[in-house]
């Protein structure tokens, strides 16, 4: 399952795809880290990174399981031994590729978008918040991949409005139907993300874990 | 291999594709698919794969590994040959460099897949099906487009595949291994899976031509099916109740 993790990320990297996400990355920390945050705000600033690059890593993901032709994907899964290990590879390779891009953007606010380095405390909140923004955004990216959407059209649709109503949602007094994300920006703005991380973090954790079941649910069903 | 009441759809209050098919596929089978366009044989070599499970009826005893070439293999894909099979065969385990050269693709290694003609990734398509050893190999119109070298290769490697235990089905609408000894055939006709009867064999025609009498030892639980194969194959076979004791390999002079 790993072999066939790293062909479709070789597949993602080498048709170029990768550029596509990764411009979209620097585009975004380039705006949002283009002055540095004042001192005291780090939390604040770090929770914004972590919800803005959610649709960035659902493009990457969603691109990266489009790279590889349907039959390929067929004899992929005859290669490995059955769809569940060809589902779970490209899940697998889905997460490398968001992780490697949450790193850069975490990395790129630290180092270049505070004022000062951020608490230990902070900087461990921030790594969850940026750990649950790769899950989420794979299960965003991997629940409109031409494998369940067939439409192009449908599919990007589909990812942003995704994205919209997981920020609506999280605005309401139902945010717990979501992964809170409006929530993870609020407490943190407040100074109130340290003691309701352990909270938010278990709700973010199930939605994307059911966003994950969902996808393998419906590939099992369509192929 | 058995197939016990195949049936296939794609949706809900579609037609079946696939009805009711049963068949049994003993290892060193060699089968031709035929039917027409749209009859379903792509279905029921998707099933076959395992890439889709049957709507009712279940398929058992598939083997480990399966090998499956493609009618179009996907070349929309940003690998060279040897890149693409080199991954492939990480995946799998196997080498696929002696398939290579057998199906005379040596020229073709350092090409990008997009580059390459019909039956050039066809080629690509066979090397990565052989490339593990598979105890079901599955091929999807193996001879269209493929050159006069590789049509005349393909029976012997099907016989070989066959001939160390695996299975062989092969959709194919050119004939390409109707010389095979043993070949059996079945058709998809209106959805329906058909075996034909096969035609009567040299020695039956043909009552002059001398004939022999062997021994064959199997275990007992397997009599039944193998004496059913070898009459469905136009071979007088039955059971000697009396049977002398062979002589142990060893005993053997020599």
């Amino acid at each position: 399952m790993i072999a066939l993790a790293v062909f479709r990320l070789a597949a993602y990297v080498r048709s170029h795809r990768v550029h596509q996400a990764l411009l979209l990355t620097l585009a975004m920390l380039a705006i949002v880290y283009g002055s540095r945050a004042p001192k005291g705000t780090e939390a604040a600033v770090l929770a914004d990174g972590a919800v803005l690059i959610i649709p960035i890593l659902a493009w990457a993901t969603r691109s990266l399981l489009d790279t590889e032709p349907d039959r390929q994907r067929e004899l992929s899964a005859i290669m490995v031994g059955g769809r569940g290990k060809e589902v779970g590879a490209g899940l697998v390779a889905s997460l490398a590729a968001c992780a490697g891009l949450a790193a850069l953007g975490l990395g790129w606010a630290v180092l270049l978008g505070l004022s000062e380095r951020p608490g230990r405390d902070v900087l461990g909140a921030a790594l969850v918040l940026h750990a649950l923004a790769v899950l989420a955004g794979t299960a965003l990216g991997a629940l409109t991949s031409r494998a369940v959407l067939r439409s192009p059209a449908v599919s990007i649709m589909s990812l942003v409005l995704g994205f919209l109503v997981m920020l609506l949602l999280s605005a309401s007094p139902a945010y717990w139907l979501t992964v809170p994300l409006v929530v993870w920006m609020r407490t943190a703005g407040s100074g109130e993300l340290l003691d309701q991380l352990p909270q938010l973090a278990a709700i973010s954790l199930v939605w994307c874990l059911a966003g994950l079941a969902l996808y393998a649910w419906r590939r099992r069903r369509v192929g | 291999m058995r197939l016990l009441q195949v049936s296939f759809r794609y949706r809900r209050r579609q037609p079946f594709i696939l009805e009711e098919a049963d068949a049994q596929l003993a290892p060193g089978d060699v089968i031709e698919l035929t039917g027409v366009n749209g009859a379903g044989k792509s279905t029921l070599l998707r099933l076959l794969a395992g890439l889709a499970r049957p709507t009712r009826g279940r398929i058992t005893d598939r083997p480990g590994v399966v090998g499956f070439a493609p009618d179009r293999f996907p070349t929309s894909q940003p690998f060279t040959v040897t890149a693409y099979l080199n991954h492939m065969a990480s995946v799998r385990g196997g080498a696929w460099r002696p398939w290579a050269e057998r199906l005379n693709m040596g020229h073709l290694l350092g090409l990008p897949l997009g580059e390459l003609s019909k039956g050039s990734a066809h080629k690509v398509g066979l090397a990565q099906a052989l490339m593990a050893d598979p105890g079901l190999l599955i091929l999807d119109e193996p001879f269209a487009g493929l050159d006069a070298d590789a049509r005349e290769t393909l029976p012997a490697i099907a016989t070989e595949v066959a001939g160390r235990g695996g299975i062989v089905i092969a959709s194919d609408h050119q004939g390409g291994l109707r010389g095979l000894p043993g070949l059996r055939s079945w058709s998809v006709v209106d959805g329906r899976l058909k075996e034909a009867t096969p035609a009567a064999t040299g020695h039956e025609r043909d009552p002059e031509r001398p004939r022999v009498t062997v021994a064959v030892t199997l275990p007992a639980d397997e009599l039944p099916l193998f004496l059913t194969r070898m009459r469905d194959k136009g071979y007088q076979a039955g059971e000697i109740e009396d049977a002398p004791a062979l002589p142990h390999p060893a005993e053997e002079p020599g």
